[in-house]
């Protein structure tokens, strides 16, 4: 299967570091996601910084696009679900640059 | 499953039958499929048998020598806590080439969650079902149901009950989304 070439295959600048606190983007799917619902709107902390690689929209149509940074984004279970009855728990996953904006606290 | 029936003495021949009188749809579109890819030249039939062979036949041993020598080796155990990926070829897996026969591994990172006394981690994969299945093998089919995969992100301590496992509320529990990394987690 041949790859199709998109024109930018350079590196997106990495917009967060571990600690920041980021809000997940609610973005149409166009054909395919790996941004769960159930974290999207949501705010969590920047747990780490992992890799740079494809965007799963790129990556699951094997277009060679653009690389970005992953992150480990941290989330409080009582913010991610009404009535969640433990203050300590917490939810982990996984997401590239794009999907997150800056929140300022 | 073929039923059984008694024979009244006529005599009659009986023809060679399927074990299986019914297959299933995703058995169907996974032959068809699998057809369709080796007549496009995206992979030999060799090459789906030999990776067949090799998804069936792995299992945890790979994990089990991993964590072993996580806790009789300091030295290695943080150096797999901090690349879990690059670790595991000290135990002979590498995820970038995990069969040994050439295919590509859908998987190529790879990090290790330790447990404490106050901080239990468990992992699913909502989104699909993603599993480090060059160190533990295939995943356990409750690990692959819907049921498991939506009912422990928002219910993690009352599925963790179902399997056995009471946490007590000062402990943090620390659920892992697979989204693009593998997860492991083993206890310190």
């Amino acid at each position: 299967m041949k790859k199709n070439k998109t024109l930018k295959t350079s590196d997106t600048p990495a917009r967060f570091k571990v600690g920041d606190r980021v809000q997940v983007r609610d973005m149409p799917n166009i054909f395919y996601s790996r941004t769960q619902n159930y974290v999207r709107g949501v705010t969590g902390t920047i747990a780490a910084c992992t890799y740079k690689d494809l965007i799963p929209e790129d990556e699951a149509f094997d277009h060679d696009g653009r690389r970005e940074q992953y992150y480990i984004v941290r989330f409080r279970q009582k913010d991610l679900w009404e009535e969640y009855p433990f203050d300590n728990d917490t939810l982990q996953t996984e997401f590239p640059d794009h999907w997150l904006e800056p929140v300022r606290n | 499953m073929n039923t059984a029936h008694t024979h009244t003495g006529d005599g009659h021949e009986h023809k060679a039958a399927p074990m299986v009188e019914e297959i299933t749809d995703y058995e169907v579109l996974e032959i068809a499929v699998r057809e369709l890819a080796i007549e496009h030249g995206l992979f030999t039939a060799e090459d789906h048998r030999r990776f067949t062979e090799w998804a069936e036949s792995v299992g945890p041993a790979a994990g089990s020598r991993l964590v072993a020598k996580a806790w009789t080796d300091p030295a290695f155990k943080a150096r797999l806590l901090e690349d879990g990926t690059k670790a595991c070829k000290e135990i002979g897996i590498d995820w970038a080439e995990p069969t040994g026969v050439g295919t590509p591994s859908d998987y190529t990172n790879f990090r290790v969650l330790e447990d404490t006394p106050t901080l239990h981690h468990v992992i699913v994969c909502t989104l699909c079902s993603c599993y480090p299945r060059p160190l533990l093998g295939m995943s356990p089919e409750w690990y692959r149901s819907t049921n498991y995969r939506r009912r422990l992100v928002r219910w993690p301590r009352e599925v963790l009950i179902e399997f056995g496992l009471i946490l007590p509320r000062a402990t943090w529990e620390s659920e892992w989304s697979e989204a693009q990394l593998q997860f492991v987690r083993r206890r310190g």
